[in-house]
C-alpha cells in the first residue's frame, strides 16, 4: 500500500524540526535505568524500545499537586493564570493516547476544566507503535477509547510509516516533506487496532460482595497508592486549601487521590462510605472497568500494565474484572 | 456561571440553632445562579477562604434579595472553623449542583417528608418551596425525629406551618434530657416509629427522605409498608463531593455520581447498590 | 485582628521540631503578625505559663513526672493541643527500648553510680491528654508547621494525610527502592507528607513519620522477606520510631 515513510536515520532531523514548534518531550531512560517522559533536548535520544514510562503522560495535563484557585481580599477567588507554551509529546503508545482520550472526555466535557483545557490545546501528540509485553493487556479486551494522535509513527523495516490524524498533523507532515518518502510498503497492523472498539451495551449485574477474591486483594494491598498514581486514566483528586502568611490570602490545590485510601470516601464527622479495603476495591473495579457518571459504560483501563508493574505486592485487579465481566464484550 | 469559580459572599447572620448547629444567612450577587436558580435538595459548595470548601444543601428557598440560608452542623474541619464566623465574614459560594427533589413529579401529589436530625435542613428548603405554591400539592405530612428535644431544628416555624394548616406534623425524639421542657406534640420514639398508624393514599403519595444513613433502611421499609412505590421514594444522600461537577471521583454510588445524578435518588435507582444507603 | 496566642513546649526530645519552626526565618516575621509566641521556653524568656492559649504545640514524649504536669497544665489552658513531631505522636526514638527493664537500661548507660530519677516508659501525648491534631515527622516539614499555624489562625485544625510515603514517592516519579533495588525501604508502612524526602535522594525511608493509617504490616513483612530481610531486622528498623509495631 502507498505509505509515507521516514528512515530511522532521519528521526533526529524530525525531532529537531519538532523542537522548533514547541517544547519537545519523550521517553528518556535516566541514569537509574528508569524511563520517564522528560524533555527531549538536542542530543537526548528518546528510548523507543521502552514500553512504559514510570508515570503516564497525564502528568503534563494534571500535575500531581497544583493550584486551582487563588484567594485575595480584593479579588476574592480567582482562577490561576498559567502561561502555557506549545508542547509536543513524542513517543506515545496507543494505550497512552487512549488514556489521554479518556481524560479529554472527563475534563473537556460540558464545563471544561480551565487548566486542563489550556494545557491540552497547546499539546501536540505524536504516537508510535509498540509490541506488547507480558504486563500489557491491551489485546485482551478491546477498549472503546480512541488512540488518537496528531501524528503516528508505525515501525517498519528501516524506519517508520508516518500518518497524520489531524490538521495539526497534516501541517507537520507538510513541513518535513523533505525527509519523508512516498513509497509502496506492506504495513503490519499495530496495537491501535485494540482501541476504538464499539461501546458495549451489556448490562452487568451488581458486584457480588461475598466473592472471596475481594478480600484477598484487600489483604494483599499495602495502600501505597502506586496503582492510581501510575494509571493513565486515574484522575480522582482531593481538594485542599492553605492560608497565606498574611492571614488573608489563600490558595486552593488539587492533588491526585486514590480510591483505596480511607479518606477517599469519608465525610464530615468521619463516616466512611467504603469502610474497608475490600469495599474500596469494588469501588475501584466499578470505576476502572464499568465507569460512572458521564463515562458510565466506558472501561477506563487501557491495558498499559503500569499498575501490575508498580504494585509492590504484585496485585492485579484485571483477572477478577475479566471474570466478572464475562470475558470480552 | 463558571462552576469552578466561587463567587464572593458575605455572612450576614449566624443564628445558633443548637449547641453545635448554626443557621447562616449569606448574601451574594443576587443574579448569580447560586442564589437565584436552585431547587430544594440541590447543594452548593461553600468556601471559607484559607480553610477549605464543603458541600452544603440549601436550607432556604429562593429569596428576593438573593440571600442564601445554610444550616451547618459543626462536625468537620471546615464546619468547625465556621463556628467562629461572625456576620461580616467573607465566604465563597459556587453552585447550584446536583438534581434536587423532583417538584414536577410532586405536583398534584400527597407528600410525605421524613427528616432525621440535620436531614431537616434540605427538607426545610423543600417545605418552603411547597408552601410557596401550596395549591399545587395535596396533603403534606412531615415526620421529624432528632436525638433529643434540643436538637429539633426550626420547631417554631414548623409548628406555625402546622397551625395554619399547611402541613401535618409528627415529631419524635430518641430521649428526653433531664433539663428540657416537655414537648406535648412530640413522642419519645425512634424516627421510623412515626410511620406507624400513618394513613396515606399510596397511589398518590411521594416520600422525600433525608437523615442519617443508618435510618434509611428502616424508613424505606416503612414506606414500603405504606404501599409507596420505589420510584416515588426519594432519598437524599451525603457523600464527599469535592468538585460538584462529576470529576473528582469521590461520590460515586454504583454507576451514579452523587454530585451530578443526585444527591436525591429514588429508591428504584438505589436498590441493590452496595453501600448506597450507608 | 486578634493574634493567635501560642504555647510551644518541648518534653523528652531533641528540640529539633521546635528548631524547625525557628528555622522558618523567612516566614517568621510575617507569621508573627498572626501569632504570638506567648510561651516558648526554647526561644524566648520569660517562660512562665500565663492565661489561656489558642493552641499549645507540644514536642516530645512523656517520660518524667514534671512533663506530665506541664502537659496537663497546657491542656487545661489551651483550646487546641497539637502533638508536634513523631516523639509526641508515637513515642519516637526515646521509646525505642520500651518493654525492657528501665533500671537495667539506666545501669547500662550510666553505670552503677547512676543517680536515681523518677522516670517512666516514654509515651505519646495521647496516653495522657486529648490531642486535637498530630503533626508527625522527625522533624516535621517546615510547610506542615507553617500550614498548621496559618490554619489555626483561621480557626481550623490542619489537614492531615492518610497515605504512605510511597504515594508521594510515586508522584515524584522515583524508581522504587523496594521493588527495583530490593532495599529495606519502610515507605509502604510510613505516613506520607514529607514528599518522599529520603527516597527521592535514593535513601530508603527510615519510617520517621510513624505508621500510616491501616498499615498492612503482614503483607509488607512478606514482601521484605522475599527481598531477603527477616522479621527481626524489619521490626528492629520499625521500632526506632514507634515501639508499637508488632506482627
Amino acid at each position: 500500500m502507498a505509505a509515507t515513510f521516514i528512515a530511522t536515520h532521519n528521526l533526529e532531523i524530525l525531532l529537531d524540526h519538532l523542537r522548533q514548534h514547541g517544547d519537545l518531550y519523550g521517553p528518556v531512560r535516566g541514569d537509574d535505568g528508569a524511563v520517564r517522559f522528560a524533555p527531549l533536548l538536542p542530543g537526548t535520544a528518546p528510548d523507543l524500545a521502552a514500553l512504559r514510562t514510570l508515570l503516564p503522560a497525564k502528568k503534563y495535563l494534571l500535575h500531581p499537586c497544583e493550584t486551582i484557585l487563588n484567594f485575595t481580599a480584593d479579588a476574592g477567588y480567582q482562577l490561576p493564570i498559567e502561561v502555557v507554551s506549545p508542547s509536543i509529546l513524542f513517543g506515545l503508545h496507543p494505550c497512552d493516547l487512549a488514556g489521554i482520550s479518556y481524560l479529554d472526555q472527563l475534563f473537556l466535557g460540558d464545563e471544561p476544566d480551565p487548566l486542563y483545557a489550556a494545557r491540552r490545546s497547546s499539546l501536540t501528540l505524536i504516537g508510535i507503535s509498540c509490541t506488547p509485553d507480558d504486563y500489557c493487556t491491551c489485546y485482551r479486551t478491546p477498549s472503546p477509547l480512541a488512540a488518537q494522535s496528531d501524528l503516528f509513527l508505525q515501525s517498519v523495516d528501516g524506519g517508520f510509516v508516518v500518518t497524520s490524524g489531524s490538521p495539526r498533523g497534516d501541517e507537520l507532515v507538510e513541513s518535513v516533506k523533505n525527509i519523508l518518502v512516498e513509497c509502496d510498503l506492506s504495513v503490519p497492523e499495530d496495537t491501535r487496532r485494540f482501541f476504538c472498539a464499539p461501546l458495549s451495551q451489556r448490562h452487568l449485574p451488581e458486584t457480588d460482595e461475598t466473592d472471596p477474591e475481594w478480600q484477598e486483594l484487600a489483604d494483599g494491598c499495602l495502600g501505597c497508592g502506586a496503582c492510581s498514581v501510575c494509571c493513565p486514566t486515574c484522575a480522582c483528586f482531593d481538594v485542599l486549601e492553605f492560608g497565606g502568611l498574611d492571614d488573608v490570602s489563600a490558595l486552593r490545590v488539587r492533588r491526585w487521590d486514590n480510591c483505596l485510601f480511607k479518606s477517599h470516601s469519608q465525610v464530615a464527622g468521619g463516616v466512611s462510605f467504603c469502610k474497608d479495603r475490600a469495599e474500596r476495591f469494588r469501588y475501584r473495579y466499578r470505576h476502572k472497568y464499568r465507569g460512572f457518571g458521564a463515562l458510565e459504560g466506558v472501561p477506563a483501563c487501557v491495558g498499559c500494565g503500569r499498575c501490575r508493574v508498580v504494585c509492590p505486592a504484585g496485585l492485579d485487579l484485571r483477572p477478577l474484572a475479566e471474570r466478572l465481566d464475562g470475558g470480552a464484550p | 456561571m463558571n462552576s469552578h469559580l466561587p463567587v464572593s459572599a458575605v455572612i450576614t447572620s449566624a443564628e445558633a440553632l443548637t449547641k453545635n448547629t448554626t443557621l447562616f444567612t449569606l448574601l451574594t450577587d443576587r443574579n448569580s445562579a447560586v442564589a437565584a436558580a436552585f431547587l430544594p435538595g440541590q447543594f452548593l459548595q461553600l468556601s471559607l477562604p484559607g480553610v477549605g470548601e464543603i458541600p452544603i444543601s440549601y436550607c432556604g428557598y429562593l429569596s428576593a434579595d438573593g440571600s442564601i440560608e445554610l444550616c451547618i452542623s459543626h462536625v468537620g474541619r471546615v464546619s468547625t472553623a465556621l463556628k467562629s464566623a461572625v456576620p461580616g465574614a467573607s465566604a465563597g459560594v459556587r453552585g447550584p449542583f446536583g438534581n434536587g427533589f423532583p417538584l414536577s413529579m410532586y405536583t398534584g401529589k400527597d407528600l410525605l417528608l421524613i427528616a432525621g436530625g440535620l436531614g431537616m435542613a434540605p427538607l426545610r428548603s423543600l417545605l418552603l418551596a411547597l408552601r410557596a405554591e401550596r395549591h399545587r400539592y395535596g396533603r403534606v405530612t412531615l415526620l421529624y425525629g432528632a436525638r433529643e428535644a434540643g436538637a429539633l431544628l426550626f420547631l417554631d416555624e414548623l409548628r406555625e406551618m402546622k397551625k395554619c394548616g399547611a402541613i401535618e406534623l409528627r415529631l419524635a425524639v430518641d430521649r428526653i434530657e433531664s433539663d428540657s421542657e416537655p414537648l406535648p406534640d412530640c413522642r419519645i420514639a425512634l424516627l421510623p416509629a412515626l410511620m406507624d398508624q400513618l394513613e396515606v393514599d399510596p397511589a398518590r403519595t411521594c416520600a422525600a427522605i433525608c437523615g442519617p444513613p443508618v435510618v434509611y433502611p428502616y424508613l424505606v421499609a416503612g414506606a414500603h409498608t405504606l404501599g409507596v412505590a420505589d420510584e416515588r421514594i426519594h432519598l437524599s444522600l451525603e457523600r464527599r463531593m469535592k468538585c460538584g461537577i462529576g470529576r473528582c471521583g469521590h461520590c460515586a454510588v454504583g454507576g451514579y455520581l452523587c454530585c451530578v445524578d443526585g444527591p436525591v435518588f429514588s429508591y428504584a435507582e438505589l436498590a441493590g447498590i452496595e453501600g448506597a444507603l450507608g | 485582628m486578634k493574634r493567635l496566642r501560642l504555647a510551644i513546649a518541648g518534653l523528652t526530645a531533641c528540640s529539633g521540631c521546635q528548631l524547625s519552626l525557628l528555622n522558618c526565618e523567612d516566614e517568621l516575621p510575617e507569621l508573627l503578625n498572626q501569632c504570638e509566641f506567648s510561651f516558648f521556653p526554647l526561644a524566648c524568656s520569660p517562660a512562665e505559663l500565663a492565661g489561656e492559649y489558642d493552641a499549645a504545640l507540644v514536642e516530645g514524649c512523656l517520660s518524667m513526672p514534671h512533663e506530665r504536669e506541664l502537659l496537663l497544665e497546657l491542656r487545661r489552658r489551651s483550646r487546641y493541643l497539637i502533638a508536634v513531631g513523631t516523639c509526641a505522636v508515637w513515642g519516637g526514638v526515646a521509646a525505642i527500648r520500651n518493654g525492657e527493664d528501665r533500671g537495667e537500661l539506666r545501669r547500662q548507660v550510666y553505670g552503677q553510680n547512676a543517680v536515681a530519677c523518677e522516670m517512666s516508659e516514654p509515651a505519646p501525648l495521647r496516653n495522657v491528654v486529648t490531642v486535637d491534631a498530630d503533626i508527625a515527622g522527625c522533624p516535621p516539614e517546615k510547610e506542615e508547621l507553617l500550614r498548621l499555624l496559618t490554619g489555626l489562625s483561621r480557626g481550623a485544625l490542619p489537614v492531615t494525610v492518610d497515605y504512605s510515603v510511597c504515594t508521594e514517592c510515586r508522584m515524584r516519579e522515583n524508581l522504587c527502592l523496594l521493588t527495583e533495588r530490593s532495599e529495606l525501604c519502610l515507605g509502604p508502612l510510613t505516613l506520607g507528607g514529607c514528599r518522599a524526602r529520603c527516597p527521592s535522594l535514593s535513601v530508603p525511608c527510615e519510617g520517621c513519620r510513624g505508621p500510616v493509617p491501616e498499615a498492612n504490616l503482614k503483607e509488607a513483612v512478606e514482601i521484605y522477606a522475599q527481598k531477603g530481610f527477616d522479621l527481626k531486622v524489619v521490626l528492629g528498623r520499625l521500632h526506632r520510631f514507634w515501639p508499637g509495631w508488632n506482627q
